[in-house]
C-alpha cells in the first residue's frame, strides 16, 4: 500500500504544467503507480478544463480556421509515420531484474537514454544517471543493496524520489514501493534499505547531495553532481 | 454555457433549451470517429478563443497575442489529430483540451529556450501522459463534476482563485508566485491548499 504521496501543491504544479521537468518525471512515475494521485491529478486537469471554459473568449486572427484546415492537409500523411511503434532499444540497465516493471514514464526514458550504465558509487550503491533534456535536476535510478545503510546525508535542493521496488527507511519512516519522497534541504537523513530485497529508487535533486561525516566525503568524490 | 444546436434523431436540428457544455464530447467524439470537419469547425469556432483568452486577455498577459494566436494553431491541430483517441467516458471535451494545451504549451516554451539540452529529451505527453488507464467515470458524473468545480471555483475568495489562475494560466510555481506577488511561499502554499480543500469536497475521487 502507498503511504506517502505529493501533497497538493506539487501534484497541482504538474497538472498546471509549471512543475520543472526534473521533478516532473519523479510526480509521473509515481501518479502512475498510485490510482490516487492518478484520480487526484484527473480532478486537477478538470480544474484546469473548468478555468479554459470560464476564459473571456478572444477574437482570433483573420482566417485562422481556414489556415489550421490548410496545415492539416499538409500534416496528414506525416502524421501517420509518427504512429510507427519506436523500435524498443536493448538496455543493459534494463538487466536488473528489479527494473522489468518499470512504470511507463520511466521506460520512455530509458528510451531516450540507450548508453545509460549502472556505476557502483560505493560497496552497497549502484547508481545509473539519465539525460533528461534540462541542466537544474540530477535525474538518476539508484539502487541500495539489501540491509544497506548509505552515509548520512544532506542536501543543497529539494530532493524528489519514488521507490519502484524493494523499500528503505530513515527516521521519517518507511518507504515501499510507489512511495513518493520528498526532501528539503536540510533535511539531513540516512536511509537503511530492508533486508529482504535491493531497493530501487528513481530521483530528481536539485543541487550537489552533501554528505555529512566523513564516509560522506569520500561518497560525495564519488558521486559527482553531473545534471541533465 | 455555451448554445449549440442538437441533432435529433432524424437528424434535425433542435435548439438546446438548457446547459449542454457535453454536447461538445459528443461534437468531438465525432471528430475522432468520423473525422466529421464541420463538428470540427464547430470545436474551433468555441474552444479556439478560449484557448486563446486563457492565455491572453485583460486579466492574463502569459503570452503575447501573436504568441497566443500561434499556441491555439498548435493546439487544435493536436486535438484533430489525437481526436481518435478521445473517450467521453474517462474525461470532458474541456478537460481532454486543457491537457492537450497545457502539453502544447510546455513545448511551445521548451522550444524557446535559448540553452535548450537535447539530450534525454523525453516527448512531453509522455510526462503528462492522459493515456493512462484510468477509472472511467460515468458520463454523467463528469458533468456533474465539472459544474461542481466550476461552481466552487467562482466561489472562491479572490485571493485563493487569483493564485489558481496564475498557477493555471500563467504556467507559474508556487515560488514565482510568491516573488510576484511578494508574498511569503508559505502564504502561497496556504491559499492554494485552502483552494484545494473547498474544492476537494467536489472532486468526484
Amino acid at each position: 500500500m502507498i503511504r506517502h504521496h505529493p501533497d497538493n501543491n506539487l501534484l497541482l504544479e504538474y497538472a498546471a504544467g509549471s512543475l520543472a521537468r526534473g521533478p516532473s518525471l519523479v510526480v509521473a512515475a509515481h501518479i502512475q503507480m498510485c490510482a490516487d494521485c492518478r484520480s487526484h491529478y484527473h480532478s486537477l486537469n478538470c480544474l484546469g478544463g473548468s478555468l479554459l471554459n470560464q476564459s473571456p473568449a478572444q477574437p482570433l486572427k483573420s482566417k485562422a480556421f481556414e489556415c489550421l484546415i490548410a496545415r492539416i492537409d499538409q500534416t496528414q500523411e506525416k502524421i501517420t509515420d509518427l504512429e510507427k511503434p519506436a523500435r524498443q532499444p536493448d538496455l543493459s540497465i534494463k538487466q536488473v531484474p528489479a527494473m522489468e516493471h518499470l512504470p511507463k514514464v520511466l521506460n520512455k526514458l530509458l528510451e531516450k537514454n540507450p548508453s545509460s550504465k549502472w556505476r557502483k558509487a560505493s560497496r552497497n550503491l549502484e547508481v545509473c544517471r539519465v539525460r533528461t533534456g534540462q541542466r537544474e535536476y540530477e535525474v538518476a535510478f539508484h539502487r541500495l543493496r539489501r540491509g544497506a545503510k548509505l552515509p548520512e546525508h544532506d542536501h543543497r535542493g529539494p530532493e524528489f524520489a519514488v521507490v519502484l521496488n524493494g523499500s528503505f527507511s530513515d527516521h521519517n519512516g518507511i518507504y515501499g514501493p510507489g512511495d513518493f519522497v520528498y526532501r528539503e534541504p536540510g533535511q539531513i537523513h540516512r536511509p537503511i534499505a530492508t533486508q529482504d530485497q535491493d531497493c530501487l529508487c528513481f530521483s530528481a535533486v536539485a543541487a550537489p547531495v552533501a554528505i555529512t561525516g566523513i564516509s560522506g566525503l569520500l561518497l560525495n568524490r564519488l558521486i559527482p553532481f553531473r545534471p541533465g | 454555457m455555451a448554445q449549440i444546436q442538437k441533432l435529433n434523431s432524424n437528424g434535425i436540428a433542435v435548439r438546446a433549451t438548457q446547459d449542454c457544455a457535453d454536447d461538445w464530447s459528443t461534437l468531438l467524439t465525432r471528430v475522432g470517429t468520423q473525422r466529421d470537419r464541420q463538428a470540427f469547425e464547430r470545436v474551433f469556432r468555441h474552444f479556439a478563443p478560449l484557448i486563446k483568452g486563457f492565455h491572453h486577455s485583460r486579466s492574463t498577459q502569459a503570452l503575447n497575442t501573436e504568441a497566443a494566436d500561434e499556441l491555439v494553431q498548435e493546439v487544435m491541430l493536436k486535438v484533430w489529430h489525437k481526436a481518435p483517441s478521445f473517450d467521453q467516458s474517462k474525461a470532458s471535451a474541456s478537460t481532454w483540451i486543457y491537457t492537450i494545451m497545457r502539453n502544447c504549451r510546455i513545448d511551445m516554451l521548451r522550444r524557446n529556450q535559448r540553452h535548450r539540452h537535447r539530450e534525454g529529451d523525453i516527448d512531453v505527453a509522455d510526462i503528462w501522459d492522459e493515456a493512462l488507464e484510468n477509472q472511467p467515470l460515468l458520463f454523467l458524473q463528469h458533468k456533474r463534476n465539472e459544474r461542481d468545480i466550476a461552481d466552487g471555483l467562482s466561489a472562491l475568495p479572490a485571493e485563493q482563485s487569483h493564485i489558481l489562475e496564475k498557477a493555471y494560466m500563467e504556467g507559474k510555481s508556487h515560488s514565482e508566485i510568491s516573488q510576484e506577488l511578494r508574498l511569503p511561499l508559505g502564504t502561497v502554499k496556504s491559499r492554494v491548499r485552502l483552494a484545494m480543500k473547498k474544492l476537494q469536497a467536489r472532486f468526484v475521487r
